[in-house]
């Protein structure tokens, strides 16, 4: 039954990706046939000053983002949780926010921020707070773009409700009885049973984070003011298609490879571990 | 039966549609169809697709087919995909600062030998500046279509009721600085300015003419550029009056104020006084109803220069039907074909005959003044022919930005723009 989706991914995903770390060893400018170029192409990325930018810029966004993330898809699950008149309506407006389009969502936060007609600072401005200029202060620009990752927390809310069904009601039952308050209820027994579905939760975001930003820079802020919103995925693409450096490009998507190799091992790693345990 | 019914007439419906959908190939079975690739906004492509038209009822045998890509960053990855998978469009229209890659791996067919063979067109008639601007490494590349350099959009109803007379063609950049600070206004006195007095994109090849005006230079040597030279004295002096116009003398948006709306969306609106854009924006201005406008050529320096803008049609090298394409290319170029591209008031045209022709200096259209665009011409300078000319622009654009609107110092955004343009130099592919 899976026959189909297997063959799509290694059509689709694995051999490009396999051909793509062939990339990173040649000259390619897609135009003349590539030529071997050994490691050259990472000293040539490792050299240049704007790499090492978009590198910080990458890991303070993705672990900026996927914990606040994660928190908050815990938040919003715990409050959307109880079966309530109009609970599903609620459930419905957050999840919109993670099937809604990457160009839409982008395109709707353009707007949101835009820093003198944008809902969000006319609404400071009439609280009589400060309004940062957002996605155009080189200081508040990457900074914006975390904030708009972090609200997408449909999917996190989703499982994380999915994996609090699964707790057995005999346990708060029994918490009832023993005279449990509800924070005490929360932090002994919630908690640690959605944690392992919280860490993989946080290890997706993470990956996720690292890997697919490439949408809301390009719509957002073009990787400016300066470079202070160039992350990895956007100065690959220009790079690639802008400049026609495809093997540099590729020499940066294996640097990415290496920066979320590790957290999907661990993902992968700590559900094996649980299933086993569950099964046996 | 019913069935066997239904499904032969949806045959019979399906195969009358097919002849419906194609008469053209029943008509004319050896007809050879090329594609080209275009970067425009609705009224370009409006343009484009009546020189098509015309174009193929002059040439029955050949069909164009048009392909808009809008917004030039789009337009020039869709390029590259269309290289890289081997079915490159058969002719595309690119920028001269834009088509070096392709020049340099050879992806472009030169016309040298197609245009030495032409009946129609000859080589003297295309102003050389522009045919200069497609020349790599002595063979000339791609048709130059047009041409044209940037200039002063004014709105005279900002400017009459300020009670100013309208720029002159002698202008100078202090008289420029003076108008704009009186065009800069806080209309309902709450603090915030809502008419500006200038607009421009903080940008090296808008900053490049008043650099070149004021006797400096952008790289070391012209012909064979190997760093930046925006540290220069004539060069950082006319950045530092370029960058001056936001940061001190706030006649230009601020970063806040062009984000939150465009300068050219102000200008569309009637609340700012002048604009610096090329010809391109002509079309859609034409269509202002609001007030009236008028455009004045770039205030002088020290010497007399501005930057040249021109497209050209390219073939590409992969192309199966060169022979095909030139013909399009060709009548595309011919007094016909310039004049419908002309009249769209798009383009000033890249020949020197035409360029005196009524379809461009048309004294009803707007703008009037249009003959300012020819007066530059022979002072117009192009930024250097190198393949990786598209880094170093951005190199120079991504600080150039921060220092016009006073995020970081001058003298650091030469700095930085000057180290890290440097490996772009040193290496040509």
């Amino acid at each position: 039954m899976a026959a189909p989706f297997v063959f799509g991914a290694l059509l689709l995903v694995v051999l490009p990706a396999f051909l793509s770390f062939a990339l990173a060893f040649v000259q390619y400018d897609a135009l003349s046939p590539p030529t071997w170029r050994g490691i050259e192409n990472f000293a040539v990325i490792f050299r240049r000053e704007v790499f090492w930018i978009a590198l910080r810029n990458t890991l303070v966004f993705a672990f900026s983002a996927a914990p606040l993330q994660a928190l908050g898809a815990l938040m919003i699950a715990l409050l959307l949780h109880p079966e309530r008149r109009g609970v599903r309506v609620h459930r419905a407006a957050v999840y919109l926010t993670s099937v809604l389009p990457d160009v839409a969502y982008a395109l709707i936060w353009l707007w949101l921020l835009n820093p003198l007609y944008g809902p969000i600072n006319l609404t400071l401005a009439w609280l009589g707070l400060p309004t940062p200029a957002w996605l155009v202060d080189p200081r508040t620009a990457l900074a914006s773009l975390v904030i708009v990752a972090a609200v997408r927390v449909g999917e996190g809310m989703l499982l994380l409700i999915a994996a609090w069904r699964t707790a057995p009601d005999s346990i708060y039952d029994a918490a009832q009885i023993d005279g449990a308050d509800r924070l005490r209820t929360f932090w002994h027994i919630t908690l640690p049973w959605l944690a392992p579905w919280l860490l993989l939760l946080l290890i997706r975001d993470l990956v996720m984070a690292i890997h697919s930003s490439l949408t809301p820079v390009i719509l957002m802020t073009g990787g400016g003011p300066g470079y202070a919103t160039t992350l990895l995925p956007f100065l690959m693409y220009e790079e690639a298609f802008t400049h026609l450096r495809l093997g540099e490009a590729a020499a940066m998507m294996v640097v990415v490879f290496a920066l979320i190799g590790p957290p999907i091992g661990l993902a992968g790693w700590l559900t094996r571990r649980w299933w086993r345990e569950d099964a046996a | 039966m019913i069935r066997i019914v239904g499904v032969l007439g949806i045959a019979l419906l399906l195969s009358a549609a097919c002849v419906a959908l194609e008469p053209s190939s029943a008509r004319a079975p050896e007809q050879t169809s090329v594609t080209f690739l275009i970067s425009g906004d609705p009224a370009d492509e409006e343009a484009y697709r009546t020189l098509v038209e015309h174009f193929m009822a002059e040439v029955p045998e050949i069909r164009v087919e048009l392909l808009n890509i809008p917004g030039q960053g789009d337009f020039r990855r869709r390029l590259t995909a269309d290289f890289a998978a081997g079915t490159p469009p058969d002719i595309f229209l690119i920028n001269y600062r834009r088509y070096g890659p392709f020049a340099a791996r050879d992806a472009i067919a030169p016309i040298d030998a197609f245009l030495a063979q032409s009946d129609v067109l000859r080589r003297e008639d295309f102003y050389p500046q522009a045919l200069a601007a497609f020349t790599w490494r002595g063979e000339l590349m791609c048709m130059p279509q047009n041409m044209s350099s940037p200039v002063i959009y004014y709105n005279k109803d900002l400017f009459d009721a300020a009670g100013l007379p309208y720029p002159t063609n002698d202008w100078r950049w202090d008289d420029f600085v003076n108008v704009a600070q009186m065009l800069t206004r806080d209309l309902n006195g709450d603090g915030e300015i809502d008419q500006y007095g200038f607009g421009v994109e903080a940008a090296l090849v808008r900053a490049a003419p008043f650099i070149w005006m004021n006797g400096g230079e952008i790289v070391d040597d012209p012909a064979a550029p190997t760093a930046l030279a925006l540290a220069e004295p004539a060069s950082r002096e006319a950045l530092a009056w370029f960058v001056s116009l936001q940061n001190a003398h706030r006649v230009v948006p601020d970063a806040v104020a062009e984000a939150a709306e465009s300068s050219l969306s102000r200008f569309l609106n009637g609340r700012l006084a002048m604009l610096m854009e090329s010809r391109r924006v002509v079309p859609e201005f034409r269509r202002i109803e609001a007030f009236d406008w008028d455009v004045a050529p770039l205030p002088q320096g020290k010497e007399q220069a501005s930057i040249l803008h021109s497209d050209a049609f390219c073939i590409a090298a992969a192309s199966p039907y060169r022979e095909a394409a030139w013909r399009f290319v060709e009548f595309a170029n011919t007094r016909v074909g310039q004049t419908i591209l002309a009249r769209s008031g798009r383009t000033i045209p890249s020949r020197i005959d035409l360029a005196q022709d009524p379809a461009f200096l048309d004294a009803q259209a707007r703008p009037h003044n249009s003959r300012i665009f020819l007066d530059a011409i022979p002072t117009l300078r192009a930024f250097p022919a190198l393949a990786t000319w598209a880094d170093i622009e951005g190199a120079v654009d991504a600080e150039l930005k921060q220092a016009f609107y006073g995020q970081i110092a001058l003298d650091d955004a030469i700095a930085a723009a000057t180290m890290r343009s440097a490996e772009f130099f040193s290496r040509q592919e």
